[in-house]
């Protein structure tokens, strides 16, 4: 049932993607991103299908597991194909009751459709790749120079890391109650929307019932074995970079670079 | 109400690479009115088994009868299946949410769609069943109760369903040895009194072998033995070698043994082994 959520999930696996550095791989999806924005012309998609293909190819993971990513997001992608389809105006093609599907709005649609699901899938090579735990520790560590600015850098990791472990704890106890309450004759799928929403309260009550017991002694147990934040705090696995880092770097600078020239020539 | 179950199989996470196949050709029968223990190592596929019972879970592969429908099909309606067939959770008091006992025990029945005087009966019938006083935790907060007094209001919300089956997942996990008791007796007087059909899940080997009439023992998702509490303690070498124990009547008996006394081994409980060591005493 809820399990079936793969958004984010990490995809186990030994390949040079799964090693790289979490730094390297976040920073390198910021460019990715960046490069998609930058894109103006259709042909251009084509070095990032290149580079995507080759990542996706290195690092090992079924396509059907990256396009599962996609599903949840699929009404994002028909509205936005939608919107630009109909609400551009130029030479119209064909005409579908009061609304006009011009030329400009099916290229508009399709290139904008593009980019969103490149989005999904690039950023989606990150998570499914990166233990959550280590991306946070990436995370922790680039912000680490906004520290002097008083960013609480190590805390926001280590709550994201919290966030990131109880999903399927939260997951699986949901699942469970659910089941619980449906032995007790419960009905989650049918009715209207405000029978839904009140069926969800036998859910939602020993969800956080629990989501707050839980909360109260993972902090307990923190304080039991010392934690105090992040002042000198050593970590049993420090980042490093290697020349494959590099490299992987290098390449995605490039790409940039490639999309940069073609956009200012 | 007999349950037969025909080869299920049931695969979690099917063609990911963490795939697990929790039921392997799983076919068990249960008479009406029998009380059936299922004993197993954590992750043989027990809980798993007993989500197949009442339509939670739908098998891969395989058929379910209920009193002979077959409710893996499509059409059979969710809700009649879970009023035949009441399942009590692992630690059920987490399931609680309604300001008061008496609402909470009434959740399930009034899903069943039944009129408010009957509603009242029956949470009246479930907490007297359960051992609580009604007029003392009626209106009081769920929250407000004991450990064990939480547990027998959970299991009060499903006994009020009036279920043929009443299936529960290890009922005394994590109670201490009174609530633990008073759980088991519970249970006992409960099966005397309503002739329904019971299965346990259980850890606890004294508690299996004293209380069910037949034993199911899964391993590794297949059922590996079943038969009377006798005939299966009887395989007391493997049932310590798939990682499960033995009443503790029994080990005594055994050590006994070991030690050159002439006793029987197949003792199931403790009033059977105290017979033995009176007559091992006397022979002296």
């Amino acid at each position: 049932m809820l399990r079936d959520i793969t958004l984010g999930q990490y995809y186990p696996g030994e390949s040079l993607i799964h090693k790289l550095d979490p730094r390297i791989k976040i920073l390198a999806t910021f460019i990715f991103i960046i490069e998609l924005f930058l894109i103006t012309e259709f042909i251009q998609y084509l070095w990032i299908l290149l580079f995507l293909g080759m990542v996706i190819i290195i690092s090992g993971v079924p396509l059907k597991f990256m396009l599962k990513g996609l599903q949840p997001l699929m009404i994002i992608i028909i509205l936005t194909f939608g919107i630009n389809i109909f609400m551009t105006k130029g030479e119209v093609l064909w005409t579908l009751g009061p609304l006009n599907i011009t030329r400009e709005g099916l290229h508009q649609a399709l290139f904008m459709g593009s980019r969103l699901i490149l989005l999904i899938i690039g950023s989606s090579v990150l998570t499914l790749t990166t233990k959550p735990i280590k991306l946070t520790d990436g995370i922790e560590k680039l912000l680490n120079p906004f520290k002097k600015i008083g960013l609480p850098a190590h805390e926001l990791a280590m709550m994201m890391t919290i966030a990131l472990r109880f999903i399927p704890t939260l997951l699986e106890e949901t699942d469970k109650i659910m089941k619980a309450q449906m032995a007790r004759g419960a009905d989650f799928e049918s009715g209207n929307l405000l029978k839904r929403a009140k069926s969800l309260i036998p859910l939602l009550v020993p969800l956080f019932i629990s989501a707050f017991r839980r909360a109260d002694e993972l902090a307990m147990a923190m304080e039991a074995r010392c934690y105090r934040g992040g002042e000198n705090r050593t970590r049993m696995h420090e980042l490093e970079f290697h020349y494959k880092d590099i490299i992987a770097f290098l390449v995605v600078l490039c790409l940039l670079g490639i999309i940069v020239w073609q956009r200012l020539r | 109400m007999s349950i037969k179950v025909e080869n299920i199989t049931h695969i979690y996470n099917e063609q990911m690479p963490y795939e697990t196949t929790a039921l392997d050709h799983v076919s068990v029968e249960i008479e009406s009115g029998e009380f059936v223990g299922i004993i197993g190592h954590t992750g043989s596929g027990k809980s798993t088994f007993i989500q197949h019972l009442n339509g939670l879970l739908k098998p891969k592969s395989g058929k379910i009868y209920i009193n002979g429908i077959d409710i893996t099909e499509k059409k059979v309606k969710a809700p009649e299946i879970r009023q035949k067939v009441g399942l009590v959770f692992q630690y059920p008091e987490y399931q609680l949410f309604e300001e008061t006992v008496f609402k909470d025990i009434a959740f399930g029945p009034s899903n069943l769609g039944l009129p408010q005087n009957e509603i009242e009966q029956r949470v009246y019938e479930a907490l007297s069943l359960v051992g609580l006083d009604y007029r003392e935790v009626t209106d009081k907060s769920p929250f407000d109760l004991s450990g064990g007094q939480k547990r027998r209001v959970a299991i009060a919300g499903v006994i009020a369903m009036k279920p043929e089956v009443l299936i529960l997942d290890e009922p005394t996990a994590g109670l201490d040895p009174k609530g633990h008791k008073e759980i088991l007796d519970m249970i006992k007087k409960m099966h005397k009194k309503e002739k329904n059909t019971i299965i346990l899940v259980s850890h606890n080997m004294g508690d299996i072998a004293e209380l069910s009439d037949r034993i199911i023992v899964m391993e590794k998702g297949k059922v590996v033995l079943t038969g009377s509490p006798k005939e299966v303690f009887k395989n007391a070498d493997y049932i310590e070698s798939i990682g499960l124990g033995l009443p503790p009547a029994m080990i005594l008996m055994r050590m006994l043994k070991q030690r050159g006394k002439h006793v029987y081994t197949d003792i199931l409980t403790i009033d059977q082994a105290e017979k033995q060591i009176l007559n091992l005493l006397r022979s002296k």
